[in-house]
């Protein structure tokens, strides 16, 4: 029940640049405690449906609901308040921030001392700061990326900088977490090793979902998996169903015959 | 992910790279404490001198501020920097009211016309906001000389009264300088290290990104600018405080786009010694440079050049010489 009611959910989501149909009336429910993917080809939608997601983008039709509450309208900072926070298929991370630093703004969103501890050594400030770096620093350590805290984004091979923005996602204890591509240019053994972290993650309070292109990836640790071209829903369900679905395999999967 | 930990960072690089932050901290509080010394070595005119370099750092910083933070460029900055300065001339001119007061009066006058400033042209980046702020350096000298009546129109105003009765002037015109820049460059050490500072580097450099975790970029824009503009309204107390005298010769065009140019020497660095780089060359270099006559304009140009490819390359030299200790 507890699932149900924690649910993302879209209703007929729509979205058009000028002539160009991106979705197309899109019926999904990302619910609590289960990890979700989306897969499709490439221009499928996946991106432009998390950027409806998270606000990034506002759908023309359609209507987006987080635990029963509506979203549409709401700004992405708005949206991240509500613990409702993604990665990003291009790493976004700042080059001139740390590691730990960019993993500390993960969680910036639940603290609130003023701008005169901005400035000054007051307390609150110092307490703050300390307990953000105490949570970056636990989640690096939960991605195996403690000892790259004090380096520079720009002295990490691309897929270590997937995990770290993996890291700054889950450092504020999301309600809502949407990760996009998260093993693109991770070898073999980090992909194991991110599989493994991302059921680790994975909560009975948490609505996971993830795009990826990695089948392997996507059927070993995925409850339910829609499918998506050319912005329209092609196939929702188990990995098992969508293996066995026939317009998914000509599609996306490839027949054995090809 | 245990098994496949990562370990990018050798202890001694971390031990190389902690001892030169070590390093710098020390060279700043030997810095300081040479600066706080330097008066009872000094005579008169250079104390003078110091004071005015020690204003035109506090505007360094602020337009480093707006580029470091905010990713812009002002060539308008003189316009709060005279908000400044004109609040302490006009309140000890018509009230009698000692710096002391007048001071933060100025810096939230400075921070709210910023943000004035901020929110219609929020939507505007690069050259399109740089042109902005040079309308406002335009209209100063005009706004100063009509308003006559309060701030003196073309003569100005004499700001006198000391901060601390019994002790020379021209030691507080010094100190009073070097202790706001001391304030200014530790404020913006701990902005740096606060929540605050953080979210505003990752607007700055992925606006989405800072809005899919809470910072929006209306908020970063506004609140760069605000940060911003209150630092230079400091840069105008420093000033008319250091130079005893408030102008509009003193806030013109030329004066924004030679802050400008004074972050650009210092690598838009907010440190004290950085924006010490950038406040000397604002005013010792044209010091040093006067007695050439017509041909100052064309020194400075080539000081100027000289001292930003010796930023650009040095760095990359001293890369290279590490590389190959034994020689090139």
């Amino acid at each position: 029940m507890h699932a149900q009611t924690s649910a993302l959910t879209g209703r007929g989501i729509s979205l058009s640049f000028g002539g160009i149909k991106v979705l197309r009336g899109l019926d999904v429910e990302f619910r609590a405690g289960e990890i979700t993917g989306l897969i499709g080809p490439n221009g499928a939608g996946k991106t432009s449906l998390f950027n409806c997601l998270t606000g990034a983008y506002n759908p023309q039709g359609g209507t987006i609901t987080y635990a029963g509450h509506p979203l549409n309208g709401l700004p992405p900072a708005a949206r991240a308040k509500l613990g409702i926070l993604r990665s990003f298929q291009t790493v976004a991370l700042c080059p001139d921030l740390t590691v730990l630093e960019n993993v500390m703004v993960g969680v910036a969103r639940n603290y609130h001392a003023g701008w005169l501890n901005a400035f000054l050594p007051l307390s609150r400030g110092n307490r703050e700061y300390a307990e953000m770096q105490s949570a970056a620093e636990r989640a690096l350590a939960e991605l195996g990326l403690r000892d790259t805290a004090h380096l520079l984004p720009g002295q990490l091979p691309p897929g270590m900088l997937r995990l770290v923005e993996i890291a700054r996602a889950i450092v504020g204890r999301p309600s809502v977490l949407l990760l996009d591509e998260p093993a693109a240019g991770l070898n073999n053994a980090e992909t194991r090793d991110l599989t493994r972290t991302l059921r680790a993650i994975a909560s009975p309070d948490l609505v996971m979902v993830v795009v990826e292109h990695d089948m392997d990836l996507v059927m070993s640790i995925c409850n339910r998996i829609y499918v998506l071209n050319f912005g329209e829903l092609v196939a929702c369900g188990t990995p098992d169903e969508i293996r066995q679905n026939p317009d998914v395999v000509r599609i996306y999967l490839g027949s054995d015959d090809d | 992910m245990s098994e496949n930990a990562v370990s990018l960072t050798s202890p001694r690089a971390l031990r190389t790279g902690l001892s030169r932050v070590a390093a710098g901290r020390a060279a700043t509080y030997a810095l300081v404490i040479g600066l706080l010394v330097l008066p009872f070595l000094l005579q008169g005119s250079w104390l003078y001198t110091l004071g005015i370099c020690f204003a035109n750092s506090i505007g360094v910083l602020a337009v480093s501020v707006l580029v470091r933070y905010g990713g812009e460029v002002s060539i308008g900055h003189g316009f709060f920097a005279a908000v400044g300065a004109y609040s302490v001339a006009i309140l000890e001119h018509r009230l009698g009211i000692s710096l002391l007061v007048s001071l933060p009066v100025a810096l939230v006058l400075g921070v709210l016309l910023g943000i004035c400033f901020a929110w219609p042209s929020r939507n505007l980046s690069g050259i399109y906001l740089a042109v902005s702020t040079m309308a406002l350096a335009l209209a100063l000298p005009e706004v100063i000389n009509n308003a006559g009546e309060w701030t003196g129109g073309f003569q100005g105003l004499y700001v006198s009264r000391p901060v601390i009765p019994g002790i020379d002037m021209s030691l507080q015109r010094y100190f009073v300088a070097l202790v706001l820049l001391i304030v200014v460059a530790y404020g913006l050490d701990r902005l740096r290290h606060s929540r605050q500072g953080l979210t505003l580097l990752l607007a700055r450099s992925h606006p989405a990104a800072a809005d899919a975790f809470g910072t929006r970029r209306v908020w970063a824009r506004v609140s760069v600018m605000g940060i911003s503009c209150g630092i230079a309204a400091l840069s105008g107390v420093a000033l008319g405080f250091s130079s005893s005298t408030v102008s509009p010769s003193g806030f013109t065009l030329w004066s924004s786009i030679f802050l400008l140019v004074g972050s650009v020497v210092s690598f838009y660095g907010l440190s004290l010694p950085r924006a010490l780089i950038g406040g000397a060359f604002l005013t010792l270099v044209p010091q040093f440079l006067s007695g050439s006559g017509a041909w100052i304009p064309v020194l400075y140009g080539l000081a100027l050049l000289i001292v930003i490819l010796a930023g650009h390359f040095a760095p990359k030299i001293a890369a290279m010489l590490r590389r190959h200790p034994e020689g090139l």
